[in-house]
């Protein structure tokens, strides 16, 4: 199927072409122009100024990072240009109990003794009568911020400042045009337009071609849908279906507001939990992000509007935005020659910041599958497909019981949205973890996706789930070592944190954005 | 922590009790847990012999045995792989090796450089990047230092006599203060599906939690308590297995020599004292005389102290029932092939440690515990069915009909996506690392239709100056290595002196 006249621009190599221009699309075409070999790839991204993005996903994962390195940004530029701010990990206020607070942090909670998980011996050392601190006080990034400073983590994995990784907190829209022009800069081939008609072999065959409004028609070997919840080509041409999630995550609107910089400069997002849904907080350099997530059967959209409104820490920068969206996703994710990312695979809402490393992790899988030019003429080979798409549906589930946690582990007692979440049925995958944790306190620990045993540990304990038992080989250690261990890790933590600088002089000293921007 | 067990009673015989006996002892007797050892008859004989996995040394270095003691105690070796022959043809010889094949270039993985260096007509095998394999194959160790841990995985296990092996345990597990009764036979009392007391000689032995590591007949959770087993004859054609001993050879390979037979296949276990042979084969093609003569054919050695045992894998329907926790071949009874069996072992016991049970009520626990470690043992029996599925052995029954039967949905997905791009399809609770599979894949004659796009941005002048590289540095490294032999003298002399 390649084209080997090359009058479009393509030379006989392999033909890539991402629809839609938002985060998915542009993270796809900077990794895959980044990683695939120029002399057999080709790649083009469609997108059209009259179609908006969503642009969620202002908080990110320390998983960012690798993007970024791997693209070769140079990382105080790429946090300039787009107004970025540090973040330690997500505060969550008021989800276990009203007044309740906790974070879940980028990073470990202590350290193993002898082979037996932290946790238990801090478990095993309150259950004795030792005087032990919050959980909390073991964080490394959780006291760095509390305290609201930030450095980069030590290279020494020796050191105590080095048990941390970290985040940002961006802003979308800017994030996309860094991409952008470094993409074209590499290579990706940018055409403006809508896509009007879609153009297949045969009945049902493989994509072949879209043309846009302006008669253009760009022909294809792989389509990359980026399209959003539209899912133009995923479900709209190959009729791909869609597993709701919403029993497990009833909220199905969200609001956003940007307002002025007040109170905290915090280096970690915050959600608090409202009487039916949730409102996150992202500092940025230049303002601050505002959303309310909320369920539509439990409030109306003006009495959210008013609920977030009450609730900005600075003057209301503009009108909040209504987003519709259903949590779930796409049975598959790859039929055909059409691989969707992002929206267009699945939603999950930003409670854990995963929209970006979801479109991350799909466009790894999709860089170690992607076809080979040879075999362009024979169509695409659905072993690729059938890979893509196991790891695709780990990823989405993995992450969906991490979500559902939050909320059913609540004691929000008499709030009907919180109520019933308590009392839903969750998934067997998400029951037995549970159990575990409350018999043993044993945390799940994947080898792959997310998230990571000591995120577990954080919300668990965070929403107040206290376990039951902890390893008998916590028993088997002296209890006043043990103690004495546990008051030097929490002391050593507080004095290094107490030299750090705060966030706002970190970034002023690394990656302010230009003065003339500030106005 | 109020009603956790407090008196462990462990039922079985060999390695799996005494190892599950000392790893118990030694994580909670700090704890407070007592543990008793009822030992059944061995089932071992002077030609049965362990070949272990590499995870084998973190769980001794946990019970405080030193590999100079292991060698010297049970007059064992070091076994670095697995040379896979075909006497008869279908398939050149290679090495299985338990250490890693290759080394990062431009910090990606070795394999796909590999894969497309030889479609381009490059003649080195993935053995030939293979630090261990190279060792092995010149009778060499692979003692690790900063460079090779800097170059890659350089793992071993080792071959161990069973019956000195399992002494060797016992001594220890004794020395560690457990309580050992002996036992012709063992009845047991029980409510349901909790186990009271194990009765030997008339004597109730009462207990919290029992562990069952009594082997493939699962005397409590099977016998007692009555846990199904599913039946894994479908998957692996072997059903008798003939152990025999012949003289040792004037040097000791520090691996192990296999090869394929036109009805089964033969292993042939090097130790100082005695070359261990075990003939895999099927009841149907051959008589137990026919198999003692095929493996005095396929070893070209003399056979002695011979026996036969009906070999039934298989998995049990859950691991942990009540209050009794099978272990080993109790669990799951595997296919002789690379010896998995005592890797089982010690993965339920790392399990059944990181589960000891926190309360009275071990619901949490069982659940878990039947899931993770099914999950563990179906890996290694994936890798099996791997071996058989893809083998180009010549012969008509035996490996014919390994080529025939089905696929798990697992195998088939991995053997799939290896075909079509080299790469090892990422699974949770996987013993063989990805380069393992590979070297099994590539070894069986399977070759992927394509690699990874993105190492072809590398140029081939610098795959070239890598591929040297990384030869050279097998080269010196493995010639810097002390032969098996004069390791094996050394660790002597120490003891000596």
């Amino acid at each position: 199927m390649a084209d080997a006249t090359g009058l479009d621009g393509s030379d006989g190599r392999y033909r890539i072409v991402i629809i839609g221009g938002g985060t998915a699309g542009w993270m796809a075409a900077a990794g895959l122009v980044r990683r695939l070999p120029p002399a057999d790839y080709h790649i083009t991204l469609v997108e059209s100024d009259e179609i908006g993005t969503v642009g969620v996903g202002e908080a990110t994962l320390p998983h960012i990072k690798l993007f970024n390195d791997m693209l070769g940004l140079d990382e105080a530029e790429f946090m300039r240009e787009t107004r970025a701010t540090f973040k330690l990990g997500v505060e969550f206020r008021d989800w276990d109990r009203p007044g309740d607070r906790y974070i879940h942090p980028f990073g470990a909670f202590g350290e193993p003794w002898g082979g037996v998980e932290f946790q238990h011996h801090w478990l095993r050392a309150r259950d004795a009568g030792h005087a032990a601190a919050p959980f909390e006080a073991y964080s490394y990034a959780c006291a760095a911020a509390r305290a609201n400073r930030f450095e980069l983590p030590n290279e020494d994995t020796k050191s105590i400042r080095s048990t941390y990784s970290y985040a940002y907190h961006f802003d979308a829209g800017r994030y996309v045009a860094f991409l952008r022009a470094w993409a074209i800069a590499r290579g990706v081939t940018r055409i403006e337009g809508l896509v009007e008609h879609i153009e297949r072999d045969g009945e049902d065959g493989d994509l072949a071609a879209v043309t846009l409004k302006s008669g253009q028609r760009i022909a294809g070997d792989l389509f990359v849908d980026c399209t959003g919840f539209r899912s133009l080509l995923l479900a709209g041409q190959f009729g791909i279906g869609w597993e709701d999630w919403t029993p497990w995550l009833p909220c199905d609107r969200a609001l956003a507001v940007p307002c002025a910089h007040g109170g905290d400069f915090a280096p970690y997002t915050r959600s608090t939990a409202r009487r039916a849904g949730w409102q996150w907080r992202i500092p940025l350099q230049h303002r601050i992000g505002n959303g309310y997530i909320f369920a539509s059967q439990f409030i109306d959209a003006d009495a959210a509007s008013d609920t977030l409104l009450a609730h900005l820490d600075g003057a209301a920068l503009g009108e909040p935005r209504l987003l519709r969206f259903q949590p779930g996703r796409r049975r598959q994710s790859w039929a055909g020659n059409c691989v969707a990312i992002g929206l267009a695979s699945g939603f999950i809402e930003p409670l854990e910041s995963t929209s970006i490393y979801l479109i991350q992790a799909a466009v790894s899988d999709l860089i170690a599958l992607m076809p080979t030019p040879e075999a362009a003429h024979a169509g695409i080979d659905p072993r690729f497909a059938a890979e893509f798409n196991r790891l695709t549906t780990m990823h989405y589930e993995r992450v969906r019981d991490f979500l559902i946690l939050h909320y059913v582990a609540n004691r929000r007692e008499g709030e009907p949205l919180w109520d019933y979440l308590r009392h839903m049925p969750v998934p067997d995958s998400l029951a037995h973890k549970l159990a575990l944790f409350r018999a043993r306190a044993k945390a799940p620990d994947y080898q792959f996706g997310l998230f990571s045993r000591e995120s577990w540990l954080a919300v668990l304990i965070g929403q107040g789930i206290m376990p039951e038992g902890h390893d008998a080989l916590a028993d088997g250690y002296d209890l006043a070592t043990v103690g004495a261990r546990l008051d030097d890790f929490a002391g050593r933590i507080a004095t290094s944190v107490a030299a750090m600088p705060s966030h706002a002089e970190f970034i002023a000293g690394y990656c302010a954005m230009p003065a003339s921007a500030a106005a | 922590m109020s009603g956790a067990p407090r008196r462990i009673v462990i039922v079985g015989r060999d390695a799996a009790l005494w190892l599950a006996a000392c790893a118990l002892q030694r994580a909670l007797a700090g704890a407070g847990v007592r543990v008793t050892a009822i030992e059944l008859p061995t089932a071992l004989g002077p030609a049965s012999l362990y070949a272990s996995l590499p995870a084998l040394e973190a769980l001794h270095a946990k019970l405080g045995l030193e590999e100079a003691t292991l060698l010297r105690a049970t007059r064992g070796g070091m076994l670095l792989g697995y040379n896979i022959v075909a006497p008869r043809g279908g398939l050149p010889p290679f090495f299985l090796a338990h250490g890693g094949y290759g080394a990062p270039i431009q910090s990606g993985a070795f394999f796909p450089y590999w894969a497309k260096a030889r479609r381009f007509g490059m003649d080195a095998a993935l053995e030939d990047f293979s630090l261990t394999a190279m060792a092995a194959r010149q009778g060499r160790m692979l003692l690790p230092d900063e460079a090779t841990e800097a170059f890659g995985r350089t793992d071993y296990g080792y071959h161990l006599p069973a019956l000195a092996y399992a002494g060797l345990l016992k001594g220890l597990a004794q020395r560690l203060g457990v309580a050992v009764r002996q036992a012709q036979a063992i009845a047991t009392e029980h409510d349901g599906d909790t186990i009271r007391a194990v009765i030997t000689d008339g004597e109730p032995v009462t207990g919290d939690l029992f562990v069952d590591a009594s082997g493939a007949e699962a005397l409590l959770l099977g016998g007692a308590l009555g846990v199904g087993r599913e039946d894994w004859r479908a998957h692996f054609p072997a059903d008798r297995r003939l152990i025999a001993l012949a003289p040792p050879f004037t040097s000791i390979p520090p691996y192990a020599e296999w090869r394929a037979g036109p009805a089964g296949w033969l292993a042939m276990h090097a130790t100082p004292g005695a070359t261990h042979l075990a003939l895999a084969y099927r009841a149907a093609d051959l008589g137990d005389d026919d198999a003692l003569a095929a493996a005095a054919s396929l070893s070209g050695l003399t056979p002695t102290a011979v026996s036969v045992q009906a070999v039934a894998p298989g998995i049990r329907d859950a691991f942990w029932r009540g209050n009794c926790v099978a272990i080993g071949a109790a669990a799951c009874a595997f296919d002789p092939l690379l010896d998995l069996d005592l890797h089982a072992t010690q993965l339920g016991i790392v399990h059944l440690l990181s589960l000891f049970p926190a309360g009275a009520n071990f619901a949490a626990e069982r659940v878990e515990y039947d899931r993770i470690l099914r999950s563990h043992l179906l890996r290694l029996r994936d890798f099996q069915i791997a071996f058989h599925a893809l083998n180009r052995f010549a012969g008509e029954g035996f490996w014919a009909e390994a080529r025939e039967r089905a696929l798990p949905d697992t195998v088939a997905h991995t053997i799939a996506t290896f075909r079509a791009r080299g790469e090892i399809a990422p699974m949770e609770d996987e013993t063989f690392a990805p380069d393992q599979w590979q070297a099994l894949f590539v070894g069986l004659g399977e070759m992927p239709e394509s690699w990874l796009p993105a190492i072809d941005r590398t140029p081939p002048e610098t795959m070239k100056q890598e591929f040297r590289r990384i030869l050279g540095f097998i080269k010196d490294k493995v010639l810097e290595q002390p032969t098996h032999d004069a390791y094996l003298a050394s660790i002597g002399r120490s003891a000596a002196a």
